[in-house]
């Protein structure tokens, strides 16, 4: 039996009388690469950051490789590669010192794997953040969360902005460190990429979760996900 | 723990080096100038000695301008007491609020970082920056005695130097407080902040009716004039002081446990 390593029972959060999730559960295997699918605001971004310990959920439990998202946060960052939707950094420093800042902050000596990513995502590391367009922030941001080989890797959103040589080097890269044994939740607009790589999925919509029985879905299905939540609305 | 302090104060430095460096050399030209003014401040001082409560609140009753600890304590103990103190207000409001502001916040709690260890690492800066700053003016004013070779009570003057920095310490308290709070910078608040304080110090010794809770205020326990007089700082103006510094800590921790991280 696969083991668990992702675990949402109930989650509800709320942002005062705004919706956020409610009553979210989900559970994702080892060695699963898991489509997290729905339109913008319908709480993707509130169920990763609730997992990784950004936000202060309600009620429910969220469990990451076995260890409690509250009680056990920074065990599990240690293990986690997260990729936010929007890369930022500190603007004055260079490409070079955000990789090796996050490898310091995380004790470890990861040069030649990030060496590895940026040769293969075609990063410039001696450029200043503040140099670099949306496209090769992503490629920073790609780099910090995979350098340290994490077990469970988040992305939100990753492949905006990148190019479509670029995407399929991140794509490959995921199915590198999967093959190796590690999981990826991947929250994302494009149904191809669900389609194409993506073992598992959900879709999100105003705040609650449904698993679908397929990641293999056609585009009139995919599309009418989100009309439904236009009409609704 | 260690590298967030490390780049903190990378990126505070810059800052650091202009206000510690603006504020030492301002301090040491004034302090050059007394050579220059003393003739004149002779009967500028018993002018400036006999203005009521204007001089009361300089200081100007008690200390004539005409010696060394006299200037010091009127000229360059109004432009220390107000230069450190902003820059001890800017430095702590934004420490916190700049990484949501800035949007590097989801970056920097993507590490395996617990928030304890973020704003401990955060507040550690502070106190190093504001620390380097008073060291830096220091020596620019030990400087400046010795190049004009008056005598100076320096026991009086170290003990200014460090009330001073224990006012840093409590203005930086109440801005690190105020940064936890939400992720927006607030520069101009804590510029506000320290120049109230100021103002506050100005007006309770002006106002009778005020000088009863003038301990209140940071600027109470430091005063230039008072200190060189050897005027008795009331205890209750430093417990005060420590216990407003110790509840605004107290505070961003608690409250930056507690409530959700922008992005």
């Amino acid at each position: 039996m696969s083991k668990k390593v992702i675990e949402i029972n109930n989650l509800t959060k709320s942002y005062g009388k705004s919706r956020g999730v409610i009553d979210v559960s989900l559970s994702v295997e080892e060695g699963d690469i898991f489509g997290f699918i729905g339109p913008n605001g319908a709480g993707k971004s509130t169920t990763i950051r609730s997992m990784l310990g950004f936000l202060k959920f309600q009620s429910g439990s969220i469990n990451i490789l076995g260890m409690d998202s509250v009680r056990d946060h920074e065990k599990i960052l240690r293990e986690v590669g997260y990729m936010p939707s929007e890369a930022w950094f500190y603007d004055s420093m260079r490409v070079s010192d955000v990789i090796k800042y996050a490898a310091d902050v995380r004790g470890g000596d990861y040069s030649e794997e990030a060496g590895k990513i940026c040769e293969r995502l075609k990063l410039d590391t001696t450029k200043r953040i503040k140099q670099l367009s949306l496209g090769n922030r992503k490629k920073v941001s790609i780099t910090c969360a995979m350098q340290h080989k994490p077990k469970l890797f988040v992305f939100d959103e990753p492949t905006s902005g990148l190019d479509p040589l670029i995407q399929k080097h991140f794509f490959s890269l995921i199915n590198e460190y999967v093959d190796k044994g590690a999981t990826c939740l991947l929250s994302t607009h494009v149904l191809s990429e669900v389609d194409k790589y993506c073992r598992h999925a959900a879709i999100m919509r105003e705040g609650r979760l449904t698993m679908l029985e397929s990641p293999h879905i056609d585009d009139e299905t995919f599309l009418s996900f989100y009309e439904d939540e236009e009409e609704e609305s | 723990m260690r590298t967030v302090l490390k780049r903190e104060l990378i990126q505070n430095f810059k800052n650091l080096l202009i206000w510690s460096l603006s504020v030492g050399i301002l301090g040491l030209f004034c302090i050059l100038l007394y050579d220059s003014m003393q003739g004149d401040m002779k009967e500028m001082a018993d002018a400036f000695s006999n203005m009521g409560a204007f001089s009361d609140a300089f200081g100007m009753s008690t200390l004539s301008i005409a010696t060394l600890k006299g200037y010091f304590s009127t000229e360059i103990g109004a432009v220390h007491g107000l230069g450190s103190g902003m820059f001890a207000a800017i430095t702590a409001i934004s420490i916190i609020s700049k990484e949501e502001d800035g949007h590097s916040g989801e970056f920097l709690f993507s590490l395996p970082l617990s928030r304890s260890r973020i704003i401990a690492a955060k507040g550690l800066c502070v106190a190093i920056m504001i620390i380097i700053f008073t060291a830096v003016c220091t020596g620019f004013y030990v400087i400046g005695f010795n190049i004009l070779g008056e005598e100076m009570p320096m026991d009086q003057f170290f003990t200014f130097m460090g009330t001073q920095l224990l006012m840093n310490a409590e203005i930086a308290g109440i801005c690190f407080g105020l940064s936890s709070l939400a992720g927006k910078n607030r520069i101009g608040l804590g510029l506000g902040i320290a120049l109230l304080c100021y103002s506050y110090d100005v007006m309770g010794r002006v106002v009778p009716d005020l000088k009863d809770y003038l301990f209140v205020g940071p600027y109470s326990y430091c005063n230039a004039a008072e200190i060189f007089t050897e005027t008795e700082t009331p205890a209750k103006a430093l417990v005060t002081a420590a216990v407003v510094l110790v509840l605004c800590v107290v505070f961003a921790f608690w409250n930056y446990n507690r409530r959700d991280l922008a992005s």
